[in-house]
């Protein structure tokens, strides 16, 4: 049991700041795995923007163009139990700017574990209402530099979140979720021992601020509960943080703020094990100290009984 | 529930390491107080740089400790420091007995804070900061390494002009301190046999804030707040009555005009020009060398970062000429393209040291330059050889003169061969640090550091390996990071170390030794 519980406080979520992340994953929906079985995907995603909010004022840079941001990203889901389930991810990033003379980076980012529990199931009206916490906990891998922002393929710095998730399945297909997470950061190691924020700071470490992650979604189960389709909206609010300055890069001691709406749609070939597809998209509508970013996802899942059920 | 009980105190327990695992992000130095290594009797008698004579500023002879009014002023010292708050006793720790250090750093966040390119205008022209309009936009000043360089340039003169003053009527008047004529008060810093009058500390608190408040004046209240805080500590820690204070307060508003008037006819409004004269310099170089530089940014910046900055006043080289470094190898000849060879392999194959330091000593925008990160060196130096504020003073000075003329000569070397930068030359090369707005040639890191590692090195030649060392890592840092090539770096520190010869010459000769 102890185990379990270092487990459990060494769980995560994905690190949500990064202004092109992946928006739908499943560390925030309803669906549990059973005991035994194993989901495998694969996701590319592709992020652009040419306009991010500077403060609150929405600019361009051509000195920087459109940036792009490419994703691939393996995750494993793994059905502990009924009650329990285990999600992994590490993502690999690439950033890419079409104007100025600053060159784009690549690498493997942080790895994020976390672990899905459902508290309660429940009947209630023609539907059942479920809800689920999820704590996460991931670190950077590899040695990406944070502190290179727009062009780093992270922030670089170790995150704890909780999560809170209510769902309401209807037996018509319908869907209705929310979820609610703090996410504690840590710091960030620089290279340089010296930066400004709000004043002079003699260190090499940043403080990445903590936020709030909101997440809200309606969906629709159909084709024999193949296919999943959802409209999406996110956000993610730092609780501190300074802003960019005037035509200066953004630094990871931002207050990065975030919406999203977007649409989701999974479809499992032959039912539910096997074979899988996801497609997602979604779209920046307001933000602080972020690109207006556009988002577009495609993935493969398989999914099988790895272990036996008793 | 004892299970639920036991998971919480496991996840709080995590939360706690996740916490104390934090690094500390101070806002400045923390340091022991230390026993000033001498407190330099004859600092009186050192040359001054911009004071003409110790006594140019008329210091009255003090009330004898005997006075009924100096006894007064006792009682009164004793009462403030009686009911001292927690507030100005933080202040006593923070202004410490070396407040030098404090307005330097003072300084050098002021410098990070101002240091922003005014970016383009939404029709593409830009508008450049304007000192008779200093709230802009964009604000004024952009504290660029130049601009920089010459603000500590002139603070540190300044103060070790007004403290050789100072120490000249301490000597001469010889009034104790407090604490020495009532042994009932107990200073909040080591005790030492320095006179107290005219007070040391009022002069830096009032010479800082003046010339920072002329370089940065929309920081002006912040600055007074500072100095009135520094002010009142100097009571409060025991070690001043009010007419030390008064008298020292008198020393630093008077020096701070005499290193202001001269900083108005420096020639620095001049340094950043009008389009015409900087493609008049542009053509010139053309004609000379056949190759020209470029900005690359978009929208093109029309006019490169102080043209004119190399026709500024020098400190201690009589002409800039006579320091000029010889010409670059031409765009396109064998050593020019081994050394591009050398920056594409950089850019292709740079290693994890390499990227650190090209990162260490980025000292771009947003921070304090490398003017700047000399000047902390020479703070933690300072602190490591226990120096007193007039000696702290000395080595700021001389090192931020020599820094100011490698600038200038710097740049005088930049916009004469008006060289074009890597990104410039070498078709599609990106770099992972921004290409400043002004030419290549030669390298100002490498002149800066080299002049800085010079001067610091003469003063403390325990170190002068490390700063050496120091020097050379600045100089390659541009080259990993791909915005110079390595003739500029070379004859960089050359030039820097050349120039600042000058300086340690003259601080050779100052009566300090």
């Amino acid at each position: 049991m102890k185990k379990l519980y270092w487990l459990m406080s060494l769980s995560v979520i994905y690190l949500w700041i990064m202004p092109n992340s992946a928006e739908a994953q499943l560390p925030f929906d309803e669906i549990m795995m059973n005991k035994g079985e194993v989901c495998a995907a694969l996701l590319y995603e592709h992020g652009s923007w040419n306009q991010y909010w500077e403060g609150n004022n929405l600019r361009g840079n051509a000195n920087i163009g459109t940036l792009t941001r490419q994703m691939v990203m393996p995750m494993v889901v793994v059905g502990i139990s009924e009650k329990l389930n285990i999600i992994a991810s590490l993502p690999y990033v690439s950033t890419d700017p079409s104007g100025g003379t600053q060159v784009g980076q690549r690498g493997i980012q942080d790895l994020s574990l976390s672990l899905k529990v459902e508290w309660l199931q429940k009947r209630l009206g023609k539907g059942n209402l479920i809800l689920l916490s999820n704590t996460n906990f991931n670190t950077p891998l590899g040695n990406y530099l944070s502190d290179y922002l727009p062009f780093s393929v992270g922030l670089g710095a170790p995150e704890i979140g909780m999560r809170g998730i209510a769902g309401y399945r209807m037996d018509n297909g319908l869907v209705f979720r929310t979820a609610f997470a703090y996410l504690w950061r840590g710091q960030t190691e620089i290279e340089r021992n010296f930066y400004y924020q709000d004043g002079g700071v003699y260190s090499n470490f940043m403080n990445v601020p903590n936020a709030v992650n909101f997440h809200a979604a309606v969906g629709y189960w159909t084709l024999d509960n193949q296919l999943r389709l959802e409209g999406t909206f996110m956000s993610l609010n730092c609780v501190s943080g300074d802003d960019i300055r005037a035509y200066n890069a953004p630094q990871p001691t931002n207050k990065m703020n975030i919406s999203q709406v977007g649409f989701w749609g999974q479809y499992y070939i032959k039912g539910r094990k096997g074979l899988g597809a996801i497609a997602y998209c979604n779209y920046t509508v307001n933000g602080r100290n972020v690109g207006k970013a556009s988002n577009l996802g495609v993935g493969l899942t398989y999914q099988f009984q790895a272990f036996a059920k008793k | 529930m004892k299970k639920h009980l036991r998971k919480y105190i496991v996840i709080i327990l995590v939360f706690s390491l996740f916490i104390s695992c934090l690094e500390e992000t101070p806002r400045y130095l923390e340091f022991e107080d230390y026993s000033f290594q001498g407190i330099d009797d004859k600092g009186g008698t050192w040359k001054s740089i911009i004071l003409v004579a110790p006594d140019q500023f008329i210091v009255p002879a003090p009330q004898e400790t005997s006075s009924s009014s100096y006894q007064q002023e006792l009682t009164n010292l004793k009462q403030e420091m009686a009911s001292v708050s927690n507030e100005q006793k933080k202040a006593v720790v923070y202004w410490s007995s070396n407040p030098i250090l404090r307005w330097n750093e003072i300084a050098l966040e002021l410098a990070a804070k101002y240091n922003l390119i005014p970016g383009p205008n939404l029709d593409g022209t830009y508008t450049l900061p304007n000192p008779a309009s200093p709230e802009g936009p964009p604000p004024f000043p952009f504290a660029h390494p130049p601009y920089t360089s010459r603000m500590l340039a002139y603070l540190s003169v300044a103060q070790l002009d007004g403290l050789i003053a100072a120490w000249h009527y301490k000597f001469e008047y010889n009034r104790p301190a407090p604490y020495q004529v009532d042994s009932s008060i107990e200073p909040a810093y080591p005790k030492n046999t320095l006179p107290s009058y005219p007070s040391d500390g009022a002069v830096v608190a009032m010479v800082s804030k003046e010339i920072l408040s002329a370089m940065f004046p929309l920081e002006k209240a912040y600055l007074e707040a500072l100095s009135q805080e520094h002010l009142n500590s100097l009571v409060h820690a025991g070690i001043n009555v009010q007419s030390d204070i008064e008298a020292g307060k008198t020393i630093g508003t008077e020096m701070a005009k005499l290193a202001l008037q001269r900083a108005s006819t420096d020639g620095m409004s001049k340094a950043q020009t009008p389009k015409a004269v900087s493609d008049s310099i542009k053509n010139a170089a053309f004609e000379n060398f056949g190759w020209v530089w470029e900005n690359m940014e978009n929208p093109v910046r029309p006019v490169g970062l102080t043209p004119l900055f190399g026709k500024v006043k020098m400190w201690n080289v009589p002409t800039v000429e006579e320091v000029r470094p010889g010409p670059p190898p031409a765009p396109g000849s064998p050593e020019f393209l081994k050394d591009v060879e050398e920056l594409k392999n950089y850019a292709k194959n740079l290693t994890l040291e390499q990227r650190r330091i090209a990162n260490w000593w980025q000292d771009g925008l947003n921070t304090y330059t490398p003017p700047g990160h000399w000047n902390k060196f020479a703070k933690e130096a300072i602190i490591k050889n226990q120096l007193n504020p007039i000696r702290s003073a000395r080595v700021f000075a001389y090192m931020n003169m020599a820094i100011m003329d490698a600038g200038i000569s710097c740049w005088d070397a930049k916009y004469y061969y008006h060289y074009p930068r890597p990104i410039q030359t070498i078709p599609g090369f990106k770099t992972i640090l921004g290409t400043p707005n002004f030419p290549a040639y030669t390298s100002g890191h490498s002149t800066f550091s080299a002049a800085g590692a010079t001067v610091l090195s003469y003063f403390f030649p325990a170190d002068a390996a490390q700063f050496t060392k120091w020097a050379r890592e600045a100089a390659d840092s541009r080259l990993y990071g791909g915005i110079h090539y390595r003739f500029d770096a070379d004859v960089g520190i050359e030039q820097g170390k050349n120039v600042a010869k000058y300086t340690v010459e003259k601080a050779k000769n100052d009566g300090a030794q």
